[in-house]
């Protein structure tokens, strides 16, 4: 049976129809290594679910140099209306260019909500924005939900870095400016049958305020210790071949710790020891390998965000306080890690 | 020159704990810390007065109830602090009202060289006070700083060039009297590095992606310093006793003289807490060695995306 002619149907009912005149909800897009970033797809799926109950638009701005062609993806995650702006001057990040050209955009358009990403671009442009056009701005949202009655977007911000949330609405001013954390959100589907033609913003370059003088190279940040690192990777008396942690330790951008069989095995020094009589750590991420976990070194990790430990036999105690836990050998689970790992 | 630093104060994460099913927040032990990127913003003040010589002037973050984090930065060597009395409703989120009040303050002072505070806070983790700020002075911004050295240079380039030695030479000299550790010294030697150009210039360090990279801007501007770039220096304990025994030590402004009320009207209100489930522990994967490490790199990925 030939079905071509449902393509073309479901070409024809998706040709996405853009509005004229104000509000709307808007998302200013992170380019991250010549793709869209996938904040700011998540971004997009978040706008389409406002838009959708505010009964508004879903426009998408892309600033940068050469970057018309991904206005396509914008469309497909959910922009109704893409605004590019193409310009030599826009290659790399800078303020005041970039400032002015989104400045120009909402003073005409007046949006209801604009989304950025919780990224170094975004950071930088929200709050400049929202000063600048008396906006309100939520910084680091990793929930929202609508307020239909004033139209105003309810958003969950992390306090303390997530040990829980606050609730936090913009009642009157506008623009709403909200910055989204990266990953909290669902990348949303990638829809072929979205297509839209980008409109082109006129730039005026601006030069920048700020000038990069070359990499610093000389510059060493300070050293962390290991009770404050954000992510240990911890051996033990079954960890099988050290070489293997220290890799998995630089993939995940980690220090390297372990228990006292690993100070015993010669792998790490004294300092080094996780331990209630050594050091007491709170990382984000902490992987055990092969490590038993006596009561010692288990209450020096109570803190810990996410535990993954990795042990051959399934009576071990760390089980009982990993979050994630797998019963296997660590010399047969390293490697192909490794690989999945350095792959990306 | 003159450099205003932007303190404020945060409950210290030690003394609470969140209770997740009970759905509620138990303050244990009420005590007030500055805030961790604050603290490396006073520091990189404070630097900066040692090297090039400046007036440190410490305003807060928000209206507080009370000076003690004021009292700190003075005696750390903050040469004055000014506490800004008044009431805002929502006191953490209230930047865009802050920004004002701060902007008002600056006016009043007769403008500054250079504006730091810390680039986020350590409870809310809201960044926008800075940019928020440079935006209404119209002031050149930069975030996230991990070194923050400045330069006084001359119009013309000849004395411009002799004026870089003497400043490093009297400089290098002042510090190793008043501070002998080694750390101090090498930092000033970094200094010297740095590019020379017309006007006040002055460097930040920053992180970009992976590394580091140098950026300049001309004065005034605002910098936000990030948290744990410098180690806070302890306070000098004669210093400590005066600033605590002398009751006039902080000035005090009211914050109706600076702005008008409506300025100080709320703009974002806070309606509600919400709480993360419960950490589910003991979660086995099954499956091959190799599935297992695949599930594993997927869950690893996710996570440090966060």
């Amino acid at each position: 049976m030939d079905v071509s002619y449902l393509d073309l149907l479901m070409a024809q009912q998706e040709e996405v129809v853009e509005a004229e005149g104000g509000g709307g909800v808007w998302v200013v897009a992170d380019v991250l290594d010549g793709a869209v970033a996938p904040v700011t797809l998540e971004a997009l799926g978040a706008a389409r679910t406002l838009a959708d109950a505010l009964g508004a638009y879903v426009y998408a701005v892309l600033l940068g140099h050469g970057v018309t062609g991904l206005a396509q993806t914008l469309t497909q995650a959910g922009a109704d209306g893409v605004r590019v702006a193409d310009h030599p001057a826009l290659a790399q990040f800078a303020l005041e260019p970039y400032l002015q050209v989104l400045a120009d955009l909402f003073q005409a358009q007046q949006p209801e909500v604009v989304l950025f990403g919780a990224t170094a671009m975004g950071q930088e442009l929200a709050p400049r924005l929202a000063q600048r056009m008396g906006g309100g701005l939520i910084e680091h949202v990793t929930a929202v939900s609508l307020d239909e009655a004033t139209r105003t977007v309810q958003a969950s911000v992390p306090i303390y870095g997530g040990e829980y949330l606050e609730v936090l609405a913009c009642p009157e001013a506008r623009p709403q400016f909200l910055t989204i954390e990266p990953g909290a959100f669902p990348a949303p589907f990638l829809d072929p049958y979205r297509q839209g033609e980008p409109t082109l913003l006129e730039v005026e370059p601006v030069e920048a305020a700020v000038h990069v003088v070359g990499p610093a190279g000389d510059f060493e940040p300070p050293a962390v210790p290991l009770s404050r690192a954000p992510v240990i990777v911890a051996a033990g008396r079954q960890a099988g071949d050290f070489e293997l942690v220290k890799r998995l330790a630089a993939a995940l951008g980690g220090q390297v710790a372990g228990d006292r069989g690993a100070r015993d095995a010669g792998w790490i020094g004294h300092e080094q020891i996780v331990d209630v009589r050594g050091v007491t750590v709170a990382p984000k991420i902490y992987v055990a390998v092969g490590i038993r976990g006596d009561t010692f070194h288990n209450a020096a990790i109570e803190e810990a965000k996410f535990i993954v430990a990795i042990h051959p036999d399934p009576t071990a105690p760390i089980f009982q306080i990993a979050d994630l836990c797998l019963e296997a050998d660590p010399r047969e689970v390293l490697p192909p890690l490794l690989e999945a790992l350095e792959a990306t | 020159m003159r450099i205003i630093v932007v303190i404020g104060r945060v409950l210290d994460p030690a003394g609470i704990v969140v209770n997740r099913r009970a759905g509620r927040i138990f303050v244990n032990r009420e005590e007030y810390i500055l805030q961790p990127a604050d603290r490396c913003a006073l520091e990189a003040a404070l630097r900066v007065k040692d090297a090039a010589g400046a007036e440190v002037i410490a305003l807060p973050r928000s209206l507080l109830p009370d000076d003690d984090v004021l009292r700190q930065a003075l005696a750390r060597g903050a040469d004055r602090a000014i506490h800004l009395v008044g009431q805002v409703g929502n006191l953490p989120y209230e930047d865009a009202a802050m920004t004002r009040v701060l902007a008002a303050a600056v006016q009043r002072l007769g403008g500054a060289d250079l504006i730091l505070t810390g680039a986020t806070t350590l409870d809310t983790g809201q960044s926008q006070l800075g940019p928020r700020l440079a935006e209404a002075l119209g002031w050149p911004q930069i975030l996230g700083a991990w070194q923050v050295t400045i330069q006084r240079v001359s119009e013309s380039a000849k004395w411009m060039m002799q004026a870089v030695v003497m400043a490093q030479r009297a400089t290098l000299k002042d510090v190793i009297l008043s501070d002998r550790r080694e750390r101090r010294i090498s930092w000033l030697h970094e200094r010297e590095t740095l590019r020379c150009a017309q006007g006040d210039i002055f460097g930040a360090v920053r992180r970009d992606g992976a590394g580091y990279v140098t950026v300049e801007a001309d004065l005034p501007a605002v910098v936000t310093v990030a948290p744990g770039a410098l180690k806070l220096r302890y306070p000098d304990g004669v210093r400590l006793i005066n600033v605590y025994r002398a009751g006039d030590a902080v000035e005090r402004w009211e914050v109706s003289d600076l702005v008008d009320e409506a300025a100080l009207r709320p703009q974002l209100e806070k309606r509600g807490q919400e709480f993360p489930p419960e950490r589910e522990r003991g979660v086995r994967l099954s499956g091959t060695p190799e599935e297992m490490a695949q599930a594993l790199a997927e869950t690893l990925r996710q996570r440090m995306r966060r």
